[in-house]
């Protein structure tokens, strides 16, 4: 069945893209779908649990509830592009050193949460942290280890 | 011990910080994929008087459409065959699956599925438990008596599946001895496990008509023996390959989704993936059993338990599944961790007309020690004694029995935990304030062992790799791994262990029941045994020493007293493949352990705002009985997050449900707790190395969690003096409780 697709251009993890894509589709579909950028995560599609999170021109924004469409012209950053030649993002090894993910599922989206903090407050508080996770549900840690984590890469940043 | 007791980190850690691994819904393959949506029935009970798919395999995009049609008619259970997989006479819970179609993609699909025409005629529904076993309550299932079930199922009545006595000692002779009797009712209601990941297959069907499905499952030898079951395939047509799993907490062990997937991959050709959304999860997935309890409980003055009764109903849905898991569980914990003479259990087990409830984190555990615990503090209030001495004197010890337990228990550290809890939290030296009040409860825990086998090989480079088909929810990978190198005197990274599919791995036990590292733990530390001893094998022959006269330590085996006679486990790997034994590999089994206690103590701080209920948790203190933790990083991990999804069934968490649809399927209405309202959780381990079980580790994914309800409303008794029976504590019911005691105070 023929629908009416639009073209976009997008930049993702410094990678531009220009694609035919549905009006209809949300970003998390089309970073998943389209350019198989699997490691952002779907929990809800209502922009309630966070696993979806990404940075849109420097904004944090569940791309569950974002058109792709929304994004045409958008420079955007996902767990994928966090990392550079092999080298971890500090986050990423906190992660992993304090037992912040378990089942990880949540970790991306988690991971992308507390970089835009810590992109823009290098040393924050734990309450600080708390805040800044609200938006992104855990059900295997308690978070505890989750601030630890993001406590220990602010000061290693 | 070098590597077990390590704290390190899981194996599989830096895949998922960087987004690489692959869940359920990330499988992509090569061939395209079809995207798979059901039809669920809008009613919680109705007769369907007919189906008319016509218009949706006639819709362009659509690949295929299956109903009960497509299937053989086999009906299955674990325990009673009571369900079909496509509903075709009778719809019995909203969601009840009647058709799934295939479709180019999510828009056709679901355009598809709307053009499914089906007609019912509504039956009256029950969702309570209690209500569907009233005397001439309408039949959720009229044709019961000529199912095949277990002969375990006894006491099928009306809507009753299951109903169990369970009887030690004399309670009417113990009642007569009592000196004071307490009788109290409770309820706990629906909880979903709400893993972050919902419910997501793939499938595809070779030439052959062989079978895969990429699922993230906790069981996929469940999983594996369901679809042959259903299809009617032998065993070796079906290949399970599980992905990494977003989180199961016990609601990803029966078949959801994966049979209409591969229906749906059959009858198309094609691969087929289907994503439950999350609403659909919280409607049709295995949630937490509700539960109705009646605690009877008669004591001398001094707190001394002489008898107790106990009455459970469970609610367990359309379909028994796997209810009797959580019956089954019951009759075990529903005394409590305490040495009581006189003790008689009845359990019902009801269909209801909403989601058949599986197992979560502790099944029945959290229901039974809210009730259990919430009574043990009314009796101490009322005897004038203290919470803990109170427990202290009827806390069970080594040797000691509770029914169906069987045996006398051992590895028991009841007392040891709740002294622990109790010194941590201060609990003698506190300060009264308003508002504010402290909680203590206990949570009891069996941990038990199955069937498993795995294996383990050495490399020709010294390297080992582990063959297990275990799912990783808790770290039992990563421990498998700390085993291994702790026996081979080799490092972690020295070991490779990551989980094998169905087709490859030696049967392997489920993840669930706190038993997955008891069980896969002893059958990998056993063929680890069984690859040293023939690493010592080859390096006699070619060290000309006796094998007794070998150590095996630091990537090296050598002759005791002189080092500098040796060889590297890599040469001793490269001389097998020419020496007469051939490559050093073992894979070994172990069946049936001992049930063993793993006690949780919990003590919390509350203060309850007055004005509106609220309760904000200040503080949290959780001791648990673990025998050894193989990896303390794991074991905290697995505490905190065990409380925090407990405050979750304590404070917010409930399904609330009309006509049989849950009115709050979603993260914004159904409140599992967020980083804001979590509190630190201080961990304090209890560590004596138990009976059995590798290098003595118990269990530990699901115990922590048994105590919090009952903990927290202990805590808002002592602050405010109300008791709330019925779970969630939530600041209505507080409020309201508040006033109705401050009316008549």
């Amino acid at each position: 069945m023929a629908r009416r697709t639009k073209r976009i251009r997008v930049t993702v993890n410094g990678e531009r893209y220009e694609k035919e894509v549905s009006p209809s589709k949300s970003l998390l579909d089309f970073l998943r779908m389209d350019l198989n950028l699997t490691g952002t995560k779907e929990g809800c599609g209502e922009g309630e649990c966070g696993a979806c999170s990404i940075i849109m021109n420097g904004k944090l924004v569940d791309s569950c509830l974002i058109l792709t469409v929304e994004a045409d012209g958008q420079k955007i950053q996902t767990i994928e592009g966090i990392s550079r030649h092999d080298r971890l993002h500090p986050l990423q090894k906190a992660f992993a050193e304090k037992g912040a993910a378990q089942c990880g599922y949540c970790t991306p989206g988690m991971i992308m949460a507390a970089k835009y903090l810590l992109d823009h407050n290098p040393s924050p508080t734990a309450e600080q942290v708390l805040k800044a996770i609200a938006g992104n549900l855990c059900r295997c840690t308690g978070y505890g280890s989750i601030v630890d984590a993001v406590l220990s890469a602010a000061k290693e940043r | 011990m070098k590597v077990v007791g390590q704290g390190l980190p899981r194996v599989e850690i830096l895949e998922k910080v960087t987004g690489e691994s692959v869940f359920g819904a990330d499988v992509r393959l090569a061939a395209p994929i079809l995207i798979g949506k059901i039809l669920g029935s809008p009613h919680a009970h109705a007769r369907i008087k007919s189906i008319d798919a016509r218009k949706a395999e006639r819709l362009p995009g659509v690949k295929a459409v299956v109903t009960a049609q497509d299937l053989p008619p086999v009906k299955y259970g674990r325990f009673v065959r009571d369900e079909e997989y496509f509903a075709h006479k009778k719809v019995r819970l909203v969601g009840d699956k009647i058709a799934a179609v295939a479709a180019i993609d999510e828009e056709t699909a679901e355009e598809a599925i709307k053009l499914i025409k089906v007609e019912y005629e509504v039956l009256p529904h029950f969702t309570d438990g209690v209500e569907a076993m009233r005397e001439g309550a309408a039949l959720i299932h009229e044709e019961y008596d000529q199912y095949q079930a277990l002969s375990m199922v006894e006491g099928r009545k009306g809507n009753i599946c299951y109903h169990k006595q369970t009887v030690q000692g004399d309670t009417n002779r113990g009642f007569q001895e009592a000196e004071r009797i307490f009788e109290h009712s409770f309820y706990a209601p629906m909880v979903h496990q709400t893993y972050i990941e919902p419910h997501a297959a793939l499938a595809r069907v070779d030439a052959s008509g062989k079978a895969t499905v990429w699922v993230p499952t906790q069981a996929q030898f469940f999983i594996r023996a369901s679809i042959a079951e259903i299809f009617q395939l032998p065993l070796i047509k079906v290949r399970v390959i599980p992905t990494e799993i977003g989180g199961g907490f016990g609601g990803k062990m029966l078949p959801t989704i994966e049979p209409a997937a591969v229906a749906l991959a059959r009858k198309s050709g094609m691969a087929v993936q289907i994503v439950m959304s999350r609403a659909e999860d919280f409607q049709v997935a295995n949630p937490r059993t509700p539960c109705h309890l009646r605690y009877k409980t008669g004591v001398k003055l001094d707190g001394t338990i002489v008898a107790r009764e106990v009455e459970l109903v469970f609610g367990t849905g359309a379909y028994c599944g796997n209810g009797l898991v959580i019956c089954q569980r019951a009759e075990m914990l529903a005394s409590g961790p305490y040495r009581i003479p006189n003790v008689k259990i009845d359990l019902f087990c009801a269909y209801t007309n909403h989601a058949n409830c599986g197992p979560y984190r502790a099944p029945s555990g959290p229901q039974i020690s809210f009730a259990s615990e919430s009574q043990i503090d009314i009796i101490a209030r009322e005897l004038n004694l203290d919470p803990v001495e109170m427990r202290l004197k009827n806390a069970i010890e080594e040797g000691d029995t509770t029914p169906a337990c069987g045996g006398p228990l051992k590895s028991v550290h009841a007392k040891e935990t709740l002294l622990k809890a109790a010194e941590a939290a201060g609990w003698k030296e506190r300060r009264r304030e308003k508002n504010r009040g402290r909680g203590i409860a206990l949570g009891y825990w069996l941990v038990g062992g199955m069937a498993s086998s795995a294996g383990v090989k050495l490399n020709e480079d010294g390297t080992a790799t582990v063959m297990t088909g275990v799912i990783d929810l808790s770290g039992t990978v990563t421990s498998l791994g700390q085993i291994v190198a702790e026996v081979l005197g080799v490092e972690l990274d020295d070991v490779h262990v990551r989980t094998a599919d169905s087709d490859f791995a030696p049967h392997s036990t489920i993840s669930a029941g706190s038993q997955a590292l008891r069980s896969m733990g002893s059958a990998t530390k056993w063929a680890a045994e069984e690859v040293k001893k023939q690493i010592m094998e080859v390096a006699a022959d070619k060290l000309e020493a006796e094998v007794s006269d070998l150590v095996v330590e630091g990537k090296r085996v050598y002759v005791k007293g002189s080092p500098e006679r040796g060889l590297s486990l890599g040469q001793v790997g490269q001389l097998s493949l020419t020496h007469k034994r051939g490559p050093i590999v073992s894979i070994q089994s172990v069946s049936i352990f001992p049930n063993q206690p793993a006690i949780s103590a919990h003590v919390t701080d509350v203060e309850v705002n007055p004005e509106t209920g609220a309760v904000k948790v200040l503080r949290y203190v959780a001791a648990q009985d673990v025998g050894t933790a193989i990896n303390p990083l794991s074991v905290m991990g697995q505490v905190q997050g065990a409380v925090i999804q407990g405050l979750g069934q304590a404070l917010t968490e409930e399904c609330i449900f009309q006509n049989g649809r849950m009115l709050n399927p979603g993260f914004l209405d159904y409140k599992i707790f967020s980083s804001l309202d979590a509190p630190r959780v201080e961990v304090h381990l209890v560590e004596h190395a138990a009976e059995d079980g590798p290098f003595g580790a118990k269990g530990i994914g699901e115990p922590s969690i048994i105590p919090v309800p009952a903990a927290v409303a202990n805590a808002v008794y002592d602050a405010v003096g109300v008791r709330i029976s019925d779970l969630p504590l939530t600041a209505e019911k507080i409020l309201m409780a508040i006033q109705e005691k401050n009316k008549s105070g």
